[in-house]
Formats: structure tokens, C-alpha cells, sequence
């Protein structure tokens, strides 16, 4: 008989499979059931928006940047626009601000609950994914009442917004906010102490925080690893001085702490679209801006705090053109899946699954 | 530190390395010279009073006469926030890696050698990365390159 014998082997995942949340593929290095390395293969969802940005006025430019992160395109359009008003050093008016800001939050818990369904449904649970759905369905008709569309808005504007809200927005919004700290305990009740959820989850994927930090994470996986680094407080943009909220962090950097922040951030969320619907004011909701929008010779960063962490624009105006020089998009999603293969080393392939869900990683925001 | 002490004490610790542009808008925006790069990088890192730990975002600009690299750094520690680039020729482009400083540049430096062209030194993963693995038409983000089928859009 002849003798056995180990040896390592390569088994390809995905770009089709059901819990890649878009089309990225891994191949993995096996030794047994153990990854030892792991490389993400990308590109598959590579559409070239800062290709086509060069080649449109920024106005026309705010659609193509919608599908840039699509499951948060409110954040998508905002960053832009912030670095054009950056640009062109234009002060936008106080409704738009506060208009911005309700959206951006709402769009952040439609964000999160596609997180929160997903990624237990990649453990094998439906019953989350529909709750999570479920509540999404309510931003959503929030947001087609208010601009008409349900997924890339093309609501916000260079120098305001594109409409105000209509008159039953408000009560639709409060009767949404006053269930939904109600739901996210019901989220709780199913996952937080669920022992098969605890052990797919703790322990698995740790990240340090000095490694968090060197591979440019940002966002909830940042502050599950004991970082409380959040733009909205740390580099205030817009007007988010003026929200009393929390900041939540854990410190042990796992699965299970990254989807705990996950979860307390939508209950904060809630908090400052509340605090913003009571403090808005009436007036206009978008700053003369010309038509023929050229912003004068410079460059900028803008950065704000998206679900999956930084997001970040950077444009240069070549000056006497409509049409912006160079755009150059990053979002948090880039970084996170940059340090995956660090953290399944040693664990087993149903991590991969595990892990992924928990960083929120979606494609569309890498492959640009 | 304020934008203005923060200028101010990197004008005196790096003396006549950086200069100060003025297309920067809020944040500001320094030039250093290419081969500055890496030690300029390790110095803002390591010092304590800037920390710059953080690395945001590095993009390579294709100005239509040159090549330009933008560096946008961050500090968690101290929430300071600055940004500056190399500006180079076309012919040989290249730049050293600093994925030894900030490990999270090593994407973005694949990205930027995959769709400008510029070679990065010392860098050891540079492989295919967002296009197809049988791509043979060059550098699809320099401004002389077009899709076949591409129009582009009149001034109007």
C-alpha cells in the first residue's frame, strides 16, 4: 500500500457565489479545511465611473457616481458634491443641509439593515433578512416620495438638493422612527444571544487595532477594534456639530463585535434623523448656483463617514472647464477587503463566508 | 493644530523639501520632489506631534502634459489633515513604493501602475488587478487613451 501523504491545495470561491455580495472571488490556499492563504481577485464589477466623470460636467457626473456605492448612494452623490462646494467655496442653505443629513442617516439604516439581512443569511438564518427587508421597504418609500427613485437618488445636488420633501414626508418619517428602536430590539432578540450565532462569530477574524489603523480601515470595523474614530465627530463635515449622538466601540475587533457596533449605530442613526426633523428649518433648498457651474483652477479631498467606513473624493479642476480633470474615488469597502486575506489565515472556510458578511464588504464600491 | 500651525511646522521641519501650492482649497497642499518621497513619508509618520498614521487615498492625475501623484494623509491621533503629491514626466514614470510605511498603499499602487503606467519601485505584487487578465491595450486612465467606441462630449 502506499503511503499517505498531506499536501496543500487551491480551491476557488466565488466570483459566483451566493455570499460575495457582488462578484469578487477568492483563491484560497488549503491545508485541509485551513486556509493558509487566501487572494482576492477583483475587477468584475470595473465600470470606469472615474473614467466617465472626465468626460461629463459635474452635474452629469452626480447619476454615473450614484452607482459608485450603490447600496449608500446618498453618501456616493454627497461626497462629490462636498468636494465641488469645497471647489468653488459655495455655502449652501440651511434646509439643504438638514435635508442632506436625514437622507444621509436613513440611507445609512437602509445600508446597515441590507448588512444585517445579508450577513445572517450568509450564517444560515433567513428569518433576519426578511425583518431586515421589511424595515428597508419603509426608508425606501421614503426616499421615492421624496425624489422618485428607490435606489440611486441623484438627490443631492451642487449647492443644495434636488427637491424638498413633500408635506407627508414628516409624519411617515416619525411613524418610522417611533417602531424602529422597537425593531432593532427584535433584531436583537433573534442574533445577539443566539449560540450558534455566537460561535460562528466570536474570536473569528480579529482585527488589532494597530493593524485596523495601518491598512486604512475605517468605519464600524474600525471601532469594533477599540478605535473611536468617527469623521462625523473626528473631522465634522456638513452640519453634524449640531446632533447629540453616540459614537459606539468595542474593543475586541471580532465578527461579533463588528456587527454589535453595526447594530447600536442604527439605533444612533435613528437618533440624529430624529434630532434633525426637529431642528429644521424652512427656507430654500439649493444656493445660486449657475448653470454653467465652472469651479475655479484647484483640488480637493473630501471625505465623510459612510456605513462601510471613509469614503473619500478627490477632484481636480483644471479651471476654465465644466468638466472635472480628474476624479478619484475611495471607499471603505477597498481597504477592507485589502486586509481579508490577514484575517482568515488559519480559519476555516465557512469563516471566509463569516468574516466577509461581517466587514459589509460590497464589490461595486472596489471595482469602481 | 490649526491649518496654519500645521503649515507653518511642516515648512520648518522640512525646510526647502515641501512647497506650498496654492490650488489646495481647505486642507493644505504641498509639492515634494519625487525622490524625497519615501523619507518624507517615514518623517511625517514617525514624528509625533503630526502622526500621520492614517492613509487615506493615493491617486495618480493625468494632467495631459504630466503625470501627478496625490497623497492624501490623515492622523487619528492628533485629527490633522493634509495632502501632497509628485508631479513627473511621462517618459519612465515611476515612484518608490511606500507600502512599508502604510501597508494599505499597496492596492492602490498596483491600481495606479495597472491603469497609468507608472512603475512602482519595490513594490512586488504588481499583477493584473481591476481589468481583464488578457488586457493588451494599454493604460486605459491616461488622457490619450480612448474606448473604440468612445465620443466625447462637445464644450458647450
Amino acid at each position: 500500500m502506499s503511503e499517505l501523504r498531506t499536501q496543500e491545495f487551491q480551491i476557488n470561491m466565488g466570483p459566483q457565489h451566493p455570499s460575495t455580495h457582488g462578484v469578487c472571488r477568492f483563491i484560497l490556499t488549503l491545508d485541509g479545511e485551513v486556509i493558509i492563504k487566501a487572494e482576492p481577485v477583483i475587477g468584475y464589477l470595473h465600470r470606469a465611473i472615474e473614467k466617465i466623470c472626465e468626460n461629463r460636467t459635474y452635474a452629469q457626473c452626480i447619476p454615473v457616481i450614484d452607482r459608485f456605492e450603490y447600496c449608500t448612494s446618498m453618501s456616493s452623490e454627497m461626497v462629490f458634491v462636498l468636494a465641488a462646494e469645497k471647489l468653488a467655496g459655495i455655502k449652501i442653505p440651511e434646509r439643504a443641509e438638514y435635508l442632506r443629513v436625514i437622507m444621509l442617516e436613513l440611507n445609512r439604516i437602509a445600508s446597515h439593515l441590507i448588512w444585517y439581512g445579508t450577513t445572517s443569511l450568509d450564517l444560515g438564518a433567513i428569518t433576519p433578512f426578511l425583518y431586515g427587508f421589511r424595515e428597508r421597504e419603509d426608508v425606501l418609500d421614503l426616499f421615492e416620495m421624496t425624489c422618485g427613485q428607490r435606489l440611486t437618488y441623484n438627490y443631492i445636488r451642487v449647492g443644495g438638493v434636488s427637491r424638498d420633501i413633500p408635506k407627508e414626508f414628516i409624519p411617515k418619517c416619525h411613524e418610522f422612527l417611533d417602531k424602529f428602536q422597537g425593531k432593532v430590539d427584535d433584531y436583537e432578540r433573534v442574533l445577539t444571544e443566539n449560540p450558534i450565532f455566537l460561535v460562528r462569530n466570536k474570536n473569528v477574524g480579529v482585527l488589532t487595532p494597530q493593524m485596523a489603523v495601518a491598512y486604512g480601515i475605517s468605519g464600524p470595523s474600525l471601532r469594533a477594534s477599540g478605535v473611536k474614530w468617527d469623521l462625523r465627530v473626528d473631522d465634522p463635515y456638513s452640519i453634524y456639530d449640531r446632533f447629540r449622538f453616540e459614537i459606539p466601540s468595542f474593543q475586541n475587533g471580532d465578527c461579533y463585535d463588528r456587527y454589535l457596533v453595526r447594530i447600536k449605530e442604527m439605533r444612533e442613526s435613528a437618533k440624529i434623523v430624529g434630532q434633525a426633523i426637529e431642528q429644521m428649518p424652512e427656507g430654500d433648498i439649493m444656493a445660486k448656483v449657475p448653470a454653467n457651474f465652472k469651479p475655479p483652477k484647484g483640488e480637493v479631498y473630501s471625505r465623510i463617514e459612510n456605513s462601510r467606513g471613509e469614503m473619500g473624493a478627490y477632484i481636480q479642476s483644471p479651471g476654465d472647464s465644466k468638466k472635472p480633470l480628474r476624479v478619484k474615488l475611495r471607499g471603505g469597502s477597498y481597504n477592507q477587503l485589502q486586509v481579508m486575506p490577514e484575517l482568515v489565515r488559519g480559519h476555516k472556510v465557512a469563516d471566509v463566508v463569516a468574516i466577509m458578511a461581517s466587514l459589509d464588504i460590497i464589490m461595486p464600491e472596489i471595482d469602481r | 493644530m490649526n491649518r496654519d500651525e500645521l503649515i507653518k511646522y511642516l515648512q520648518d521641519k522640512f525646510q526647502d523639501k515641501i512647497e506650498l501650492l496654492d490650488t489646495g482649497r481647505v486642507e493644505p497642499f504641498f509639492r515634494i520632489k519625487p525622490e524625497d518621497l519615501v523619507g518624507f513619508c517615514r518623517a511625517i509618520k514617525d514624528d509625533d506631534r503630526l502622526c500621520m498614521d492614517y492613509l487615506c487615498n493615493i491617486g495618480a492625475v493625468d494632467t495631459g502634459e504630466r503625470f501627478e501623484v496625490v497623497y492624501n494623509v490623515s492622523s487619528i491621533k492628533n485629527r490633522t489633515r493634509f495632502d501632497f503629491k509628485i508631479v513627473m514626466e511621462y517618459e519612465n514614470a515611476a515612484i518608490d513604493s511606500v507600502q512599508r510605511i502604510w501597508p494599505a498603499a499597496n492596492w492602490y499602487e498596483r491600481e495606479m501602475w495597472e491603469l497609468y503606467g507608472i512603475n512602482i519601485r519595490d513594490h512586488g505584487n504588481l499583477k493584473r488587478f481591476l481589468l481583464p487578465d488578457d488586457w493588451n491595450q494599454g493604460n486605459p486612465m491616461r488622457k490619450n487613451w480612448d474606448a473604440p467606441d468612445f465620443k466625447r462630449m462637445p464644450e458647450f
